[in-house]
């Protein structure tokens, strides 16, 4: 490679080089990675000299502003850096904090297990401490951790955001399942699919159907009725109406069902859009994130998914026997009665015959046998069940012998 | 049906406490040592002969046993009916479908069936006319004593003791008021319950078991086959078929009484005539016995017995999906159906048709015929929300599918029926409300919550939506269900595909199962798996949305119970147990055989604590079996004895009842 022969050249070539830095951010993003080919057609060397290209190219790789790497045809190629990214790389002491911060940079918002970089920098276990303590203290770099793999000791650099697969998504919050914020808005979604996707009735009766007004009474009719009387029709009062029955016995609230073939059944962009209207959390919530929050109430069995003219709306299961406490009733109850815990949503489930009787949840069930250690006949359980014995402050695990 | 040994035990001890010991002792060696010859059920009982033929006698009277004599052998071969068996648990429960679907007579009837065993009709006949006399009798002594007492009362020539009767001064005669008043009236029940096919004729071979028959049936067919032998394809799907059709040909005889019947003219019409004032306006007694001949046996039809169960049972499942206005609507459809319908489910051999048209047509049912069935009382205007018409979509309620969901629609609900797809494109018939009639809010002053504050146009008055068309909107819900309730098969027909929607109500039994053991958590990492197949531990958690502590305890909680099982996929050839995968899934099969088996065994466990509470008050319980004391328990049993057996009696009444309550839970899984 020929050396810059004078002064003039070289600022010459300062000029080209801040030229061609321009340019390259002019045409992509810090991830587009450039061929020389691509180099060269950008036309910034005059003559397009190859040459005069490869020596400006090695000056902007030592400021640190190229970054040169492999492309897969064994080609070499180069993506630029802001002068601010490349200022943090000059301000670096030595060669192994360098390449220690450049596999973090590089690793971006995943960050990278310090093991990784071990391996792929081979530098020793003190250096890289030493390196890494003093990325540390400069502010480059921070530590993380990845939800999938909440074990590894991670960094990334200290100005990037974990991306999703690291956190984990909205429902992770350092790196811990969110259960309590999950529960509020799942709450949430289900109120809203019970509210929109049954009816509620007041539980009023339905009226008594009563004849109507200025009907034609038994005397009146046969006999022909005189203009007079037909033009002061409007004026005359209306015969006294049948007195109204007496309002029928208050049913019980209730939720209904839909009709078959009801179009608003909610979506999972309704559903969004609700929560993100309401400004219920900080959190961006995506679609994704509330149709992952649906799955789950689906899989509760709650709601159950509908298609109706292949609009996937979801409505609410069971809707007869849904409480008819309002949220926010429901929300004050319990914050005045924190001790009762939070409820589980919706209706309780439907029982089952087996487990009503002792046998099926009895802890013993497999040993228990006439003849055996523990036998129908001396069960604690069934006694307690037929109320012929008091409870026992703590259930013993086993029949008494 | 697969025996189990839980099964076995409990069908034992069903019998031992209906029957007795000795029959049960018999039943049990039957069981388990499989189909025996007298001489060898001697051998494994101890018993003599003469003890012997008694068990084998009762329980053959109860329809308990099979047997069978192979040609040249000079010995019957007894086998163990264990469905009748079990059957004999739901007894109170079919006495109790009989009283609500054809009054108390008929279940008097049934109950006397019931407790006898297979009757010949003229012994029930008699049997029952001693019992009239009797009360005549004592009715003409009170008469003699008290001559104002009820004398308007004329028995023997009403139709029917009117039930509203005048409270009698002795309690004794009120006790034994009889529902049967004469001959006629109870041959008309018997009529009746042929004719719903309760009651079938027993006949020869109603003591074969079904393999035997099966066996008869081929080795004949065989015969007429050159050399004994099926030889190619085509030769042989025509062996299945008339294998198939003489099995049909020996189940319909059973139903030979209620054709009788019919071909007599006996049938609906003319014994609705019986039923009423006829026999008050002097129709002659006798005309009746052109039905059935006295010398006829008849016994209980379980099959339809659990048809019936059955319809109860989806009503149930029906009112707690859509309320109970809709399963009132979906019981009205299931009796109409269920006429032509004489079991639960097919068998597989039966029920096989080699080609597509021989097989018999869907049963359907028009809107008309409901609306006809409905009883007037329902309100059907209640139980359905209301909103604007423009907010329901006609052409996707009113969507007609034609065909039957193909066997996987039940499992991923979103599969697309064939068929329907054209109905999505003309969409934009949902923008003409107008044209709706169908879907006109109803406005009877019912107000929406979600801003749908229905009122009608013109004057604010309630506009009359007529019946059928409200009936129709509970049917089109009905069709709407994932649950698969309702087939809307043509315009205005309707029909149930029952085997979906069983599989759907037993996923249904299951999954409450499983969410009263394992919690609501346990029920969505379930019906995760169910949905998703077989996934891995990082897979289950992202989607359930759980931590990884709790969803693995939760995960080895459930398989502890059997609801969940894993599967190891090593990485690689080493099989290293640290570096394997673990598969989490779910298989519906196996857990639907472990809630049987808790099912029998929950059952057994309560006959058990049965068994000790009346050990333990054994000193009381034989009291009250003293002759002096039976019927008088009130007045000759000291007060603490008094105290003991209504607690005792309440127990059975509990224990009884629990097990009533797991038997449909069993029925749900294993029968329906």
């Amino acid at each position: 490679m020929a050396a810059p022969k004078s002064e003039a050249e070289l600022a010459k070539l300062a000029i080209l080089k801040d030229e061609l830095y321009e340019t390259i951010k002019d045409h992509g993003s810090e991830t587009r990675t450039f061929s020389q080919a691509d180099l060269k057609d950008l036309g910034v060397i005059p003559g397009n000299n190859t040459m005069m290209l490869l020596n400006i190219i090695q000056m902007l790789t030592n400021e640190k502003l190229l970054v040169g790497l492999q492309l897969p045809g064994g080609e070499i190629g180069w993506r630029w850096r802001s002068r601010e990214d490349a200022k943090k790389y000059t301000s670096l002491p030595d060669e192994a904090t360098m390449l220690v911060y450049s596999e973090i940079d590089q690793a971006g918002q995943d960050g990278v297990w310090i093991r990784h970089i071990k391996l792929r920098t081979n530098i020793q276990d003190a250096t890289l401490k030493a390196c890494i303590k003093f990325l540390e203290s400069k502010g480059f770099i921070c530590p993380m951790t990845n939800v999938e793999m909440p074990n590894r000791k991670m960094y990334i650099r200290a100005d990037l955001k974990p991306s999703e697969r690291a956190t984990g998504g909205p429902w992770f919050t350092d790196g811990e399942l969110d259960e309590a914020f999950i529960k509020v808005i799942e709450g949430i979604i289900f109120e809203y699919i019970k509210t929109h996707s049954a009816y509620f009735s007041r539980g009023t009766a339905l009226p008594q159907r009563q004849p109507k007004k200025g009907v034609v009474t038994a005397e009146v009719r046969g006999v022909k009725r005189t203009a007079t009387d037909i033009s002061n029709d409007d004026a005359t009062p209306a015969p006294p109406a049948v007195k109204a029955a007496p309002p029928p016995p208050k049913k019980k609230e209730m939720f209904l069902p839909m009709p078959a073939g009801y179009k608003k059944y909610p979506t999972v962009n309704d559903i969004t859009e609700f929560i993100i209207n309401q400004r219920v959390s900080t959190a961006m919530l995506g679609v994704a994130d509330i149709q992952a929050l649906v799955d789950v109430l689906v899989f509760d069995g709650l709601v159950e998914p509908i298609k109706v003219n292949n609009r996937k709306g979801y409505r609410v299961v069971r809707p007869t026997m849904q409480d008819t406490m309002s949220y926010a009733k429901r929300q004050q109850e319990r914050e005045s009665h924190p001790e009762l815990g939070d409820a589980d949503l919706g209706p309780t489930p439907l029982s089952s015959a087996v487990t009503e009787a002792p046998c099926g949840k009895c802890p013993v069930f497999e040993l228990c046998q006439e003849g055996g250690p523990v036998a129908p006949s001396t069960c604690v359980y069934f006694q307690e069940w037929l109320g012929l014995k008091e409870k026992p402050a703590v259930a013993n695990g086993t029949a008494p012998p | 049906m697969l025996v189990t040994a839980p099964l076995a035990e409990f069908c034992t001890l069903t019998i031992d406490e209906i029957y007795g010991e000795l029959p049960s002792r018999i039943y049990a060696s039957l069981l388990m040592r499989g189909r025996s010859t007298i001489q060898q059920l001697a051998g494994d009982t101890g018993m003599n002969p003469r003890q012997l033929r008694h068990g084998l006698a009762l329980l053959l009277q109860h329809n308990l046993l099979y047997y069978h004599l192979d040609a040249g052998s000079p010995h019957h071969v007894y086998e163990a009916n264990v469905e009748h068996a079990y059957n004999l648990t739901r007894t109170g429960k079919i006495l109790q479908m009989v009283e609500e679907g054809q009054g108390p007579a008929a279940k008097d009837v049934m109950q006397t069936i019931i407790l006898t065993g297979q009757t010949r009709v003229g012994d029930l006949i008699d049997a029952y006319q001693k019992r009239i006399d009797r009360v005549n009798r004592i009715k003409e002594a009170l008469k003699a004593e008290d001559p104002f007492g009820d004398s308007t009362e004329s028995h023997g020539v009403n139709g029917d003791t009117p039930p509203e009767n005048k409270p009698k001064p002795n309690p004794q005669s009120s006790k034994s008021d009889p529902l049967i008043t004469s001959t006629v009236q109870l041959k008309a029940i018997i009529c009746k319950l042929v004719e719903a096919e309760l009651l079938i004729s027993v006949h020869k071979t109603t003591f074969e078991s079904p393999e035997d028959l099966l066996a008869t049936i081929e080795s004949d067919i065989k015969k007429t086959y050159p050399g004994g032998e099926v030889k190619g394809n085509k030769a042989k799907a025509e062996y299945k078929d008339k294998v198939a059709e003489a099995l049909r040909k020996q189940r319909s005889e059973s139903r030979s009484l209620k054709r009788k019947l019919e071909q007599n003219g006996l049938s609906a019409k003319r014994r609705k005539l019986f039923d009423g004032a006829a026999s008050a306006n002097g129709t002659p007694e006798g005309e009746m016995d052109i039905g059935i001949d006295p010398q006829q046996v008849i016994c209980l039809n379980y099959e339809k017995c659990l048809v019936e169960l059955r319809n109860r049972r989806l009503m149930q499942f029906a009112a707690e999906s859509f309320g109970t206005t809709t399963s009132f609507v979906y019981a009205s459809v299931l009796n109409i159906l269920s006429k032509n319908i004489s079991r639960c489910r097919d068998d597989p051999i039966i029920d096989h048709y080699e080609k597509d048209d021989e097989r018999p047509a869907p049963l359907v049912v028009t809107t008309a015929q409901i609306l006809d069935a409905l009883r007037t009382s329902l309100d059907l205007s209640s139980g359905l929300g209301q909103v604007d018409a423009e907010k329901i979509s006609v052409t996707a309620a009113e969507k007609i599918t034609e065909h039957a969901p193909r066997k996987k629609f039940f499992i991923d609900a979103e599969a697309e029926v064939d068929g329907d797809a054209s109905s999505d494109e003309d969409e934009e018939e949902d923008v003409k409300p107008s044209l709706d009639l169908d879907y006109r809010p109803a406005t009877n002053g019912v107000n929406g919550v979600n801003g749908t504050h229905v009122t009608n146009g013109v004057n604010g008055t309630a506009k009359r939506v007529d019946r059928r068309t409200r009936l129709r909107q509970h049917l089109l819900l009905l069709s709407e269900s994932t649950q698969g309730f309702l087939r809307h098969c043509a315009a205005d027909e309707w029909t149930i595909d029952f085997v979906p929607l069983m599989t759907n109500l037993r996923q249904a039994e299951i999954d409450a199962t499983i969410e009263n053991t394992a919690g609501r958590e346990g029920i969505r990492l379930v019906r995760m798996l169910r949905a998703k197949g077989k996934l891995d531990e990082k897979a289950v958690m992202s989607v359930a949305l759980m931590r990884k502590a709790d969803m693995l305890k939760k995960l080895a909680e459930m398989h502890k119970h059997g609801f969940v099982q894993t599967q190891e996929v090593p990485r690689e050839a080493k099989a290293d147990v640290k570096k394997s995968f673990f598969l989490w899934y779910f298989d519906g099969a196996m857990t639907l055989e472990r809630v049987l088996d808790v099912s029998y065994k929950t059952m057994i466990h309560c006959l058990q604590v049965l068994d000790m509470l009346r050990e333990k008050d054994q000193h009381v319980l034989s009291l009250i079996k003293r002759s002096d004391v039976k019927g008088q328990e009130d007045d000759k049993l000291r007060k603490i004895h008094q105290e003991k057996l209504t607690q005792f009696l309440k127990l059975e009444r509990m224990l009884l009842g629990q097990i009533q309550r797991v038997d449909d839970l069993v029925a749900v899984l294993r029968d329906y």
